[in-house]
């Protein structure tokens, strides 16, 4: 089990800034995920860890030693790449052999070794088929197969299950989590689905445009995101525009938006007056029955109705002339023009200060 | 304490570049330096060493420059019940006349070619797979035989003055001397034009056509606005490679008799030396020359598209590319004047092959089917030697390009890094770079100071230079297969190769290139061929030691000696036959691997 750490590092293609300054510890072992949307750097960091590029700044270490200058074949790690790069000419054995051969195995012990991979991800039977004779799933398990049977300090996946299926990709998610628990080796994911970020990590970095804003467990980045990008990038939620009231108490502030007086908690110090981004998640509003007038209750009118499967999307036009959508699990159906009221628990809102505005 | 940048660059360098690629690497350098680029410096430095005004005064005089011109444009001759008309041009001196002929060419070549492009592009009509199919048979490489057809077909006392005369309209042609050259090089050469028209065509996106159509520009505004602009790098690319071409032609000039252009003054000053020394300065400016015009095309079209990219462009279109149906008055063009034009350009290669076939053909028709010349090629024993000459150096050659082409393509298409352009060029210029020159080049480094007497020297073991210079010429074609492979084989597969542990070199071994060996094969198979056909080394080379002179160079020698149609002609004509043969199988089998239609135009 070995230990990466990255330490300010920065890579640049031509003048574009495509990593800035990127730090992150990875602990032996865990399951570390590269979390952000397309083109924030994802594949960079990755590759920059893998050696294929080379950055201009800052330091990699792999176990503690210093490998940002060596070769990709010099540093054990092992990638499962996006399109798998499974060898056309090579069958699913010789695919997985490749890296046993390169090290210099003895025939017996590469047969060995194969086949003990060949039995963990169930593909005996494959051996003598090539990769375009096979389903999706099956190359992404070659594609596995081949990476752990080296014994990598570090597995590398770069968004592994883009090209499956949405019903595979849940199987074969928990499968890389439950090999990765068997086998225990460090593990950098990454991935620019938040939802398979949170089921499979120990841990999440999130990224934005070349640099990481906040490192944390699943849980923590879920309930606590930094700043304004995270917390809308996490799940899918309302962004409201307000004016700060009051300081209730440590963190606890009274906002106003446009009328509507809204309880919530903030990271940042914030002053009265001050213009402030107010975020709702969708789920966490919850139908009112009775009728209580108290804060944090928003009322309106039923504008659209979809049914999502766990929960009904409710489009809600509050009174003030603020539009918000939630998820409502109630069993009696919600039929549009109809008056709702829904809750939102103070700490359920969380207020940023408006400057950090995400510019498009 | 070295400095990030610097440990970056170097270790980038150290991954992209292991001690074996770079060993391969320097290889392939020095023989283009050795090969190329040393020789070609060579020919363009020493005259600046002795030149002096008074050759500059001769290079303005006669025979180079004859101002006025000499003799007549077109002689009508009386003959009674008839009128003979001749049409021949004025000698301008040996400069000017092989800018006026290449110039001329070039001029016809471009209109021939891209009409038949956009003919072949853009409209869809019975015989239009056909059409395609019989433009390339000009292409077919079949040395100076081809020419002495075209003068046999409208030279002096040619088919087409005997075909008027029977009509008997009261008068007829003979197209010969400048005129002739010019016709015949035309016919040989638009089907450059036209590949690399078409495939600009080709490449062009529809949806920028219809676009300009949507905005109301039809028919030939259409065309001149948008069209044209779009397929003007393939066009310039085909027109100056016509250019290069025509001034570097011997077969025409050699037909047509005519003596006074610069490519048979660099032979004739070659052929029959003893010795470097007899080399006069004024032929090696010649050669100079044919050079500096090269060049200067290479930038020009480097402008437009990068070689590579080039290269990539034969490749036909992406889309579906867009066909009308061609309305009454482009009817009448397509079967009035295209398909006489290409059908025209066509009868050179038939007529190699009624050559080769017929016991004679002195007369209008040929008579008397034999395959005799055929039994007298393994009776030859010049013949039979320079076979044997030249199978051994297209095989040597053959096994270089692999080597090098593979090398170059691979580096220059994979390792990002500084002055890999410049391989690029390198790699793929020879196509475009006078052979004469090259060969002039390599008589004059090599039959110099340490080189004299040893085993490279020209004079006394031609076979060595003229083994190498087939490398460097032909390798191109080679070059641009394996570029055509890479783009296919996705990087991922080799970085996932060195991800787990194999050096570059062992990627390239071990994955590269098992995935794209057929391409190497196929271009492998196309350099082959071409190296068989190969002229202008050969013969400036194979003069100098006829022992070791390749099979063109004998050609060259049965056409001269058999002038107009004696039985070495007939014997040229069967060597011919027999390697445009090869030429169609190689074609064939290439295109067979690659699965795109022009892998072989070498240009
Ligand atoms: N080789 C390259 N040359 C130039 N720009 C690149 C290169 N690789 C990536 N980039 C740019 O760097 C940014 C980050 O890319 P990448 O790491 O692939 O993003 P992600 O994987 O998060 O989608 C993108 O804007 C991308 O266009
Ligand atoms: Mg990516």
């Amino acid at each position: 089990m070995a230990e990466v750490r990255l330490e300010g590092v920065s890579k640049y293609f031509g003048r574009f800034k495509a990593l800035d300054g990127i730090s992150f510890t990875v602990s032996p072992g865990e399951i570390f995920t590269l979390l952000g949307p397309s083109g924030c750097g994802k594949t960079t960091t990755l590759r920059v860890i893998a050696g294929f590029e080379i950055p201009e700044e800052g330091r990699v270490y792999i176990d503690g030693v210093d490998v940002t200058f060596k070769k990709p074949y010099e540093r054990n790690t092992a990638m499962v790449f996006q399109n798998y790069a499974l060898w056309p000419h090579m069958t699913v054995f010789d695919n997985i052999a490749y890296g046993l051969k390169v090290r210099g195995y003895s025939r017996e012990e590469i047969r060995r070794r194969v086949n003990w991979a060949l039995e963990l991800l169930g593909l005996k039977g494959l051996e003598n088929r090539y990769p375009l004779q096979l389903s999706g799933g099956q190359q992404q398990r070659v594609a596995l197969a081949r990476a752990i049977v080296v014994e990598p300090k570090v597995l590398l996946f770069d968004e592994p299950l883009s090209n499956l299926d949405a019903k595979l990709r849940v199987r074969v998610r928990e499968e890389i989590v439950s090999l990765q628990r068997k086998l225990r080796i460090t593990t950098i994911y990454v991935t620019h689905d938040q939802e398979e970020a949170m089921s499979i990590s120990d841990r999440i970095a999130v990224m934005d445009r070349g640099r990481i804003i906040q490192v944390g467990t699943p849980w923590e980045i879920y309930s606590n995101p930094a700043n304004l990008f995270v917390a809308t990038f996490m799940g899918r939620s309302n962004v409201l525009e307000g004016v700060v009231v009051s300081r209730e108490s440590d963190n606890l502030y009274v906002v106003d938006v446009r009328g509507l007086r809204i309880y919530g908690v903030s990271r940042d110090k914030l002053e009265k007056g001050d213009k402030v981004k107010v975020v709702i998640r969708n789920e966490d509003a919850e139908l009112l029955e009775e009728d209580r007038r108290s804060p944090n209750v928003l009322e309106g009118r039923v504008v659209r109705t979809s049914l999502i499967g766990f929960a009904i999307q409710v489009r809600l036009l509050l009174d003030n002339g603020e539009t918000i959508n939630v998820y409502l699990k109630n069993k009696t159906s919600i039929s549009e023009e109809e008056r709702l009221r829904v809750y939102v628990s103070p700490e359920d809102v969380k207020v940023y200060k408006a400057l950090e505005t995400v510019e498009e | 304490m070295i400095s990030q940048a610097t440990r970056r660059i170097t270790g980038f360098l150290a991954y992209q570049l292991d001690p074996p690629l770079v060993v391969l690497l320097l290889f392939s350098l020095t023989m283009f330096s050795a090969v190329l680029v040393v020789p070609l410096m060579v020919l363009l430095l020493r005259p600046a060493m002795s030149i002096s005004l008074d050759v500059v005064r001769g290079l303005l005089s006669y025979p180079y420059v004859a101002w006025p011109p000499l003799g007549e444009w077109i002689i009508f001759v009386d003959r009674g019940d008839h009128t003979l008309i001749i049409v021949r041009f004025k000698d301008m001196g040996i400069i000017l006349n092989t800018i006026m002929i290449a110039f001329s060419v070039t001029v016809i070549a471009t209109i021939v070619g891209v009409l038949v492009a956009l003919v072949t592009a853009r409209y869809e009509f019975p015989g239009r797979s056909l059409l395609r199919i019989m433009a390339l048979v000009p292409l077919l490489y079949t040395p100076f035989v081809n020419a002495f057809v075209a003068y046999k077909i409208f030279g002096d006392n040619g088919l087409l003055y005997h075909a008027l005369l029977k009509l008997g309209m009261g008068y007829t042609i003979e197209v010969t001397y400048i005129a002739g050259v010019i016709v015949a090089q035309a016919m040989m050469f638009w089907p450059i034009v036209y590949l690399n028209t078409l495939a600009a065509l080709l490449q062009i996106d529809p949806s920028l056509e219809e676009q300009a159509e949507n905005m109301g520009a039809r028919g030939f505004r259409l065309f001149r606005t948008v069209t044209l602009p779009l397929s003007l790098p393939g066009i310039a690319a085909g027109s100056g490679l016509v250019f290069i071409f025509s001034m570097e032609d011997l077969a025409a000039p050699i037909a047509f008799k005519v003596d006074r252009v610069v490519s048979r003054e660099i032979v004739k000053a070659i052929v029959g030396s003893r010795d470097v020394a007899f080399l006069s300065i004024e032929v090696i400016v010649l050669a100079g020359l044919l050079l500096i015009t090269a060049l200067l095309w290479l930038t020009v079209v480097k402008q437009y598209v990068s070689l590579r990219q080039y290269a990539m462009v034969v490749r036909g279109g992406r889309w579906k590319p867009r066909v009308a149906k061609p309305g009454p008055l482009m009817y009448a063009i397509i079967y009035l004047v295209v398909f006489p034009i290409v059908i025209f350009s066509m009868l050179p290669q038939l007529g190699v092959i009624v050559y080769a076939f017929s016991e004679s053909w002195v007369h209008v028709l040929p008579s008397g089917f034999t395959l005799d010349h055929f039994r007298e090629l393994v009776r030859d024993p010049s013949v039979v030697n320079g076979l044997r000459n030249s199978l051994v150096y297209s095989t040597t050659a053959t096994i270089l390009i692999i080597i090098i082409s593979t090398t170059i393509a691979y580096v220059a298409s994979r390792v990002r890094f500084a002055g890999v352009g410049a391989l690029d060029l390198l790699a793929t210029s020879p196509l475009a770079i006078p052979g004469l020159s090259i060969a002039l080049g390599l008589v004059i480094l090599y039959s110099l100071g340490p080189f004299k007497d040893s085993l490279v020297d020209p004079f006394r073991n031609p076979a060595v230079l003229i083994t190498l210079a087939y490398a460097i010429r032909k390798g191109p074609f080679t070059t641009r297969a394996v570029y055509a492979g890479l783009q296919q084989v996705h990087q991922a597969l080799e970085e996932a190769g060195m991800n787990l542990g194999a050096s570059r070199s062992r990627v390239l071994f071990t994955i590269v290139l098992p995935l794209i060996g057929l391409n190497v094969m196929a271009g492998a198979i196309v350099s082959f061929v071409y190296c068989m056909t190969e002229v202008s080394t050969s013969i400036v080379l194979g003069a100098l030691n006829p022992e070791q002179a390749p099979v063109t160079y004998v050609i060259y020698e049965y056409v001269t000696a058999g002038y107009g149609g004696g039985a070495f002609i007939h014997l040229a004509a069967a060597i011919v036959t027999m390697t445009m043969a090869l030429q169609i199988l190689a074609i064939t089998i290439s295109n067979y691997i690659l699965r795109f239609r022009y892998a072989f135009l070498g240009v």
